[in-house]
């Protein structure tokens, strides 16, 4: 007799109908954990390292300032002059009161410009700044 | 003819197979491309902005204020003295000490200067030092009252440590160029 090689009629498959919920349970994660909205930095910069840091609890209140090596300066997305800075930060200070200002600036930048910045923004009534750093280990 | 039997068709299926191999490759692109936003630095609050023309200068006793002031060269000077920056926490750390039970209008007053072309690293690394300075006497002043961390005490309780320790930075004012 002629045995013919049966068959399944239907292809075995792992069931993989959960596989979407997993895909969307991590971009929810990811939706959440980081922050989706990525400035692109233009200028180029090395944060310091420090021990005595401090969290920024709010992180909804924090206004960046980039600082590259080459001393140009760039807030949101732009880079900006030093005549620019106040109006932007007085217009941030108008959505946010308490908004922290957060210096990102090269290590081996002058002071010059970072003192030119505080002036600004001490005209500008935005007071509360953070110089970020990494944690030194 | 021969009959035809029609076979029945199984539905049609997308074969779902490689949607995890989607999955880990979206998760692994995340993973690598985003960072969980490093958002820590040393807090600082800027003194008000006074026009030239009504500044005062305060005379401060020497008792009173500790000046740090950092030049262009990299020197780091505490009150005219070179001091290398690591020793700048421990030397603080004994002036901040001393005053804890004076009055307020007694503590000290850490000043920080610095030239135009000052490395801002140097100027972190001596702010970083201050701060260190200060919360180390806090840490200190909070186990001896309150035998607890200062993250651990009470809202009245960090209330008296800040009014006993106050943190005094003056940026000095920038000069004219």
């Amino acid at each position: 007799m002629k045995f013919k090689k049966k068959r399944a009629a239907v292809k075995q498959d792992i069931p993989t109908a959960s596989l979407p919920d997993i895909v969307f349970m991590l971009l929810l994660f990811f939706m959440v954990a980081t922050q989706l909205r990525e400035v692109d930095v233009l200028v180029q910069f090395s944060l310091p390292e420090a021990e005595f840091i401090e969290k920024i609890e709010n992180k909804r209140l924090v206004s960046y300032v980039w600082v590259g090596r080459d001393e140009r300066i760039q807030i949101n997305d732009s880079i900006v002059r030093q005549e620019d800075i106040r109006d932007i930060m007085y217009r941030k200070r108008v959505e946010l009161p308490n908004v922290i200002v957060s210096f990102r600036v090269d290590k081996n930048a002058n002071m010059g410009v970072v003192t030119d910045i505080q002036q600004e923004l001490r005209k500008a009534d935005a007071r509360r700044i953070n110089y970020s750093s990494l944690l030194k280990r | 003819m021969v009959k035809i039997k029609k076979r029945k068709l199984g539905e049609a299926q997308i074969p779902t197979s490689s949607m995890a191999d989607i999955a880990f490759l979206l998760l692994l692109f995340f993973l690598v491309s985003t960072n969980i936003d490093v958002d820590t630095g040393i807090g600082l609050v800027l003194p008000e902005f006074v026009p030239p023309e009504e500044q005062e200068f305060v005379p401060l006793s020497k008792d009173r204020m500790a000046a740090l002031l950092i030049n262009e060269n990299g020197d780091v000077l505490l009150d005219g003295n070179i001091i290398a920056i690591p020793q700048i926490k421990d030397n603080l750390k004994v002036r901040i000490t001393e005053k804890i039970d004076l009055p307020s209008n007694r503590k000290l007053v850490v000043s920080v200067k610095t030239d135009r072309r000052t490395v801002y690293n140097l100027y972190l690394q001596s702010l970083d030092q201050v701060k260190g300075a200060y919360f180390e006497v806090w840490e200190e002043y909070a186990g001896a009252k309150y035998g607890k961390s200062v993250r651990d005490l009470t809202p009245e309780e960090l209330e008296d440590v800040r009014a006993k320790i106050p943190i005094i930075i003056s940026i000095a004012e920038p000069e004219k160029v």
